[in-house]
């Protein structure tokens, strides 16, 4: 039984060793890992969820820590090296702000009490990081950080498109933390375009991520001595088998898909079969040939020119599928045939009971199906006709060795779980009630700014109508003016808002265009940079919205907050039909941030400005904390830049930039998902809760019990 | 009884590169690959102590395929080399060799391996597109109307392994027989697209190397036994033939999941038999001469076949059903029952063959692109190498229909890419893209770096101690034997560059190899007469050496690029 006396300090010299090993594949920067597997496999890797794996590690602080970070994986697919440099520059600001107080703690108490006594302290502060994760996150992020927030889609329509630019700096972003140096511009080319290739639309791509997300393995064909530059999107799906038996076709190809062997057997499961006499075994002999024959005749009556089964056929079929110059491939994967089902929309054929001359409805049609030679193994290609929303597609990724390939699969495969995060809303836990101790400082008008939060959707539905002409547009914005003039009086909530804002005068309705984006988005839409200046603070509305800018000397306009109160519930109640009076904020799909730190700086600046304001210094301190350990990151990412780019450079005009509301400086040319962002701190911080409410760690030396034995069973 | 434990934790050590024990073993395994490489290099026998046979072999294949590599970096170094030789049949240790100099030449530089990775990057598309180019100084198109260039390809693959065991005259007959295989498997009438057949090796060990042959069709090898059975049924004109996959052994076939109950006094083999005489009796009667199956034929019907006059072979095996059923255009036939006339072929002849101490069926088809190549050597091992060349080399041959054109073989397209590169980073530093992430000097460093690692290659050809010249106008590389005096009259004591294009009378400049010189742009284009003159050049295979290039360099950078090594210990 060890005393847990420093669980924190335990923690955090875990936490440091992790740091070590996972900070060297962090950003574009990063390089590779390689793990060897005890079947003497070789893999490399940058993926920081694997790597926490293959150390396998012992101490049992560790071991719940990559248990947290697995979990949070599972929920979002990305983040596992940042989780871990979070959690140790947490665990350090809390040690550092505990020896201080140390320091000032009586020497007469007695060092039992004295740990018992540290572990109230520690489960207060865990309790106040609670608080903070579920209430104060939130908070700022809907009120502060949601106005530098970009979009990946392109339109301001209801309908959701991509835009293909920000969309190709999204991935790339990602792949410059997955994949080696040389690669991650050729790969994350290549998941541009295989995504867009499979998408028959625009829209729609929330069924397309989600069966490449669940299919990957099935959509994809390593090859292995090829340079990775070699790597090709080819058309229709390829299948890991050979053809049985191939016979060239053209023109009109139906195809079926079967699960059992079409020779009928002697006898199934439960019967028995009398034989009596030779002649007779003879006979059932001969009906089944002639049966398994008029099956595969009438299947070639029926254009069928491809046989797709599940199982291993006999050799009496495979034979006679030839002779009618039906194409076969046996044994595939019923994965594969679960895919091609899913996208053919076919059931797979059952054999006709009685007579063999019914109609065969179970057929698909597919554009071509030919064998395909990759680097001198054969798999077959089909070119399937698919009735989902999904155009097939297959990913065929070269490298020198095995390991390169499985990085660039695992990697466009975390990609897609990325992508699929990416487009849900997420949710916001910012529907407390006033009364909680840490909202003091804010006003009761409270609900108006929650109301607010439904601008998004009001601006949407107003955006339909500027195609009629500019003169209503212009209109129509005049009104929006006029709904955030009224929405701006309700500004007054946080307080310390406004303080940051500082007096400045933008003109009505301008309209600033991110330059990077603007491409993208022709005339109508208005993707704002991050860095712009935003006036009004408290709609969470992102990108995909218009934005106006008003002037903050309207301000003043203070008393008709109750109209404003109003108004969004009115819209929208007339654009979307329901009026919901309390309604929780959410971080919309889509919603991004440059990469390089921005996201941290940015809400380091808000927290450090939060907890500035802050009455109860516990939750200022825990504010601080989390606000310090936020710069982790950046500081990490900017290590090898000189000059400007340098962190503290980087830092410091960020911050006068924030301050002066003038634009935010970034060099970076990658966005990332914000919803991510937002659940990794939250991860993290529910972590941190659970090593600090730990007091004691107790060893136990014994065989591991039954339940643990199932666990290794398992994966044995 | 519980035997499970818990997982031990892994061994993660950090910057593998900088260990000791690392660069040892990389320069062990280099010393291994460089000796191997090149006409005059020296064999390695691998043995292993538990059993098994010993092999003599240069070939990059065999020796990484047994050699027994621990370290997971090293492992990472084999696995591409021997995927690459997979994909390509040629050019492994040239791939090997490369990327041991490329590691240990940029390890020497110190830089960061970002910045090493970025350039090397940038050099190795500076080489591939170079080599793509048509004013390419190292690349000679084939002309497939003459068989020179193709058997100098031949030739030069299989001088360079010198674990064949083979005579001048010997190389020249070897390389005639497999130009002249490779050539039977290209169809006569070609289309848009050519599917190009296969030649079968048949080995035929303890021979004489002269006594290899190819022979168009098929070889299946025959006891005596079946011999004198068939010798008088011989009969001339073309043949039917029947080629079965399902076993004609009279065992019984699936009977399903259920039960089967037979009644008593009811032999299913006698009814599984009598279907096989029924089919014998088809057999017969549809006039078929020869029967072929895949798995056994039973004896009542091979007798019943013979006294039919219809020859049976079985055991054929799977490999050769795929051939077969080309040359013969026969349906190989799963079915005991009615066989549909459609699924019989014909031969032109059939007639049997001895080479050596072995008889054979020989299977001469109407018209096909499959050939079998007999090959003959003194004994296993050297067979065993010869086998792997010649595959090689046949292998060399499709490729090179498929991007017509070679590369001057020699050490010579080392060395010139080599000047080409130089010239390019010291004299237009401006066709490598200039972005912030290095500095000029970072650049020369590397280029450095990266062509000395290109020109050890040429370098490694030589093992008896010579040394390794270039000239200063085409940038060749030309060797000079090991006991000649430093300064000497160059033109007498060289004769012919490496690829032999190029003779010492031209007035050249020389430099030795690992000394600095200036750098010079290599002349690029060919002299057009040189090519038809010379009928010895050495030349090697395009796509197989710029893969090779590529992998190295992938490789290297996937090496350099490593931080941590986690090791399972499980």
């Amino acid at each position: 039984m060890a005393a847990a006396a420093g669980s924190v300090k335990a923690a955090l010299q875990v936490a440091e060793v992790l740091e070590t090993i996972v900070s060297c594949c962090v950003g574009p920067e990063g390089r590779q890992v390689l793990c060897t597997k005890p079947t003497g496999e070789v893999l490399l890797s940058r993926d920081g969820g694997r790597l926490l794996e293959a150390l396998h590690l012992e101490h049992p602080l560790a071991r719940m820590m990559v248990a947290c970070v697995s979990s949070h994986l599972r929920k979002t697919g990305d983040g596992a090296k940042t989780f871990i440099i979070y959690l140790c520059h947490l665990l350090r600001g809390l040690t550092a702000v505990t020896d201080k107080e140390d320091s000032f703690m009586s020497k007469n108490i007695q060092t039992h009490g004295r740990h018992w006594k540290n572990c109230c302290q520690w489960k207060f502060i865990s309790q106040a990081l609670l608080t903070f994760q579920t209430q104060i996150l939130d908070y700022v992020m809907d009120q502060h950080l949601s106005r530098h927030f970009l979009s990946v889609f392109s339109s301001s329509t209801k309908e959701r498109t991509l835009c293909r630019r920000s969309f190709e700096m999204l991935l790339g972003a990602y792949f410059c933390g997955r994949v080696g140096r040389n690669n991650h511009n050729f790969i994350s080319q290549l998941m541009c375009d295989y995504f867009f290739k499979c998408m028959p639309c625009e829209s729609g791509f929330e069924e397309v991520l989600e069966l490449v997300d669940g299919c990957f393995v099935e959509l994809n064909v390593g090859v292995t001595g090829l340079p990775v530059s070699d790597s090709k999107i080819v058309a229709g799906l390829v299948l890991h088998r050979d053809f049985s038996v191939y016979c060239p076709a053209d023109g009109d190809i139906r195809i079926v898909l079967v699960t059992e062997t079409f020779q009928p057997p002697f006898s199934t499961s439960g019967m028995e079969f009398i034989l009596n006499s030779e002649a007779q075994f003879q006979t059932s002999q001969f009906w089944i040939m002639e049966r398994t024959k008029a099956i595969m005749k009438h299947l070639q009556s029926q254009n069928v020119k491809l046989l797709l089964s599940s199982v291993k056929q006999p050799d009496l079929v495979v034979y006679y599928a030839g002779l009618n110059s039906i194409s076969v491939v046996e044994c595939l994967a019923s994965d594969e045939i679960s895919l091609i089902q899913r996208i053919t929309g076919l059931s797979p054929f059952v054999l006709p009971q009685a007579s063999s001359q019914c109609e065969i409805s179970n057929t698909a049609l597919v554009k071509f199906c030919e064998p395909l030679i990759l680097r001198s193994k054969r798999y077959v290609h089909l070119g399937l006709i698919s009735t989902c929303p999904f155009i097939p597609h297959c990913v065929v990724l070269c490298g020198p060795v095995q390991g390169l390939v499985k990085q660039h699969e695992d990697a466009l495969h975390g990609a897609f779980k990325m992508l699929r995060q990416l487009f849900k809303d997420l949710d916001l836990n910012y529907m407390t009630q006033v009364s909680d101790q840490n909202f003091t400082s804010s006003p009761p008008i409270y609900k108006n700014t929650r109301e607010s939060n439904q601008l998004p959707e009001i601006v949407n539905g107003s955006k339909q109508r500027p195609y009629q002409s500019t003169v209503v547009r212009n209109k129509d914005e005049v009104e929006k003016t006029q709904t955030y003039l009224k929405e701006s009086s309700n500004l007054v909530v946080p307080g310390v808002e406004i303080e940051t804002y500082g007096p400045c005068s933008t003109p009505t309705d301008t309209y600033q265009t991110d330059e990077k984006l603007r491409c993208l988005s022709p005339n109508k839409t208005r993707i704002i940079d991050d860095h712009d200046l935003f006036i009004e603070g408290n709609s969470n509305s992102t990108t995909e919205n218009t934005r106006i800018e008003s002037s903050y000397e309207n301000l003043q306009v203070t008393n008709i907050a109750g109209k404003g109160y109003m108004l969004p519930v009115r819209y929208k109640s007339l654009e979307i039909g329901t009026s919901q009076n309390y309604c929780f904020s959410s971080i919309p799909a889509g919603c991004v941030l440059p990469v390089g730190g921005n996201f941290e700086i940015l809400l380091h600046y808000y927290l450090l400005n939060y907890a500035k304001k802050c009455q109860q210094s516990e939750a200022a301190m825990v504010g601080m904390i989390i606000a310090n350990a936020l710069l982790g990151i950046p500081k990490i990412l900017c290590k090898s830049k000189k000059g400007i780019h340098s962190f503290p450079q980087m830092y410091v005009s960020t911050l006068h930039a924030l301050q002066a509301n003038q634009s935010m400086v970034s060099s970076q040319t990658g966005l990332e998902s914000v919803s991510g962002k937002y659940q990794l701190i939250t991860s993290v911080l529910q972590c941190l809760t659970k090593i600090l409410t730990i007091d004691l760690v107790i060893n136990i030396k014994r065989q591991p019990q039954e339940i643990y034995n199932l666990d290794s069973e398992e994966e044995l | 009884m519980s035997r499970l434990e818990a997982k031990k934790p892994s061994l993660c050590k950090s910057e593998p590169l900088t260990s000791e024990r690392v660069r040892a073993t990389l320069s062990v395994l280099k010393g291994i690959v460089a000796s191997c490489y090149g006409p005059s290099g020296r064999l390695k026998q691998l043995h292993n102590g538990l059993g098994g046979c010993v092999y003599t072999t240069s070939h990059s294949s065999a020796l990484l395929a047994n050699l027994s590599v621990t370290h997971p970096i090293l492992k990472i170094l084999t696995t591409s080399v021997q995927n690459h030789v997979s994909c390509f049949s040629d050019c492994g240790l040239f791939t090997a060799i490369l990327c041991c100099n490329l590691i240990e030449n940029v390890q020497k530089t110190g830089l960061m391996p970002t910045t090493v990775i970025k350039l090397n990057k940038h050099l190795l598309s500076l080489c591939t597109s170079y080599l793509k180019t048509e004013a390419c100084g190292c690349r000679i198109p084939v002309d497939f109307s003459s068989t020179q260039i193709l058997l100098c390809l031949v030739r030069s693959i299989l001088t360079s392994k010198p674990a064949c065991m083979l005579t001048r005259k010997e190389i020249d007959h070897i390389s005639t027989l497999i130009l002249r295989a490779f050539l039977l498997t290209i169809p006569e009438n070609a289309e848009d697209h050519i599917i190009v057949g296969k030649s079968i090796i048949v080995p035929l060990k303890d021979q004489r190397v002269i006594d290899s042959t190819v022979l168009p069709g098929i070889l299946i090898e025959m006891f005596e036994v079946q011999l004198m059975k068939i010798l008088p049924l011989k009969k001339s004109g073309s043949l039917k033939v029947a080629l079965f996959r399902a076993s004609l052994s009279g065992d019984l076939s699936d009977t399903g999941e259920g039960t089967v109950v037979i009644s008593y006094g009811v032999s299913l083999e006698n009814a599984v038999l009598d279907q096989l005489l029924n089919l014998g009796r088809q057999l017969v009667s549809d006039h078929i001469d020869l029967v072929m199956c895949q798995k056994v034929i039973h004896p009542s019907l091979k007798q019943f076949l013979s006294m039919h006059h219809v020859i049976a072979i079985d055991r054929v095996g799977v490999a050769l059903m795929e051939p077969l059923s080309k040359v013969t255009g026969t349906q190989p036939i799963g079915s005991l029952g009615s066989i549909s006339p459609s699924s019989y072929g014909s031969l032109k002849d059939l007639c049997t063959a001895k080479f050596g101490f072995k008889h054979f069926f020989h299977l001469i088809p109407n018209e096909t692109t499959m050939c079998s190549l007999l090959l003959c050597n003194r004994n296993d091992t050297a067979w065993d190498e010869l086998k792997l060349t010649c595959q090689t080399a046949l292998h060399v041959l499709q490729l090179t229909i498929k991007e017509p054109c070679v590369l001057l073989g020699g050490g010579c397209t080392e060395t010139h890419l080599a000047a080409y590169i130089r010239h390019k980073t010291f004299n237009e530093p401006e066709s490598i893209p200039q972005d912030d992430g290095y500095t000029q000097t970072e650049l020369q460093l590397i280029t450095e770096a990266f062509c000395s690692a290109l020109e050890s290659i040429a370098a490694s050809l030589e093992h008896d101690g010579g040394e390794i010249l270039t000239d200063m106008k085409y940038g060749h590389s030309w060797s000079v034997q090991a006991d000649s005096p430093s300064v000497a009259n160059w033109p007498d004591l060289l004769s012919r560059c490496g690829c032999g294009l190029y003779n010492s009378q031209e007035e050249l400049d020389w430099s030795f190899l690992r000394s600095t010189r200036q750098p010079f742009p290599p002349q690029a284009c060919l002299p057009c007469g040189a090519v038809g003159s010379a009928n010895n050049l050495t030349l090697d295979c395009f796509t197989a050496k710029l893969s090779g290039l590529q992998g190295a360099v992938e490789t290297a950078n996937l090496i350099l690029d490593i931080s941590y090594v986690i090791e399972d210990k499980n």
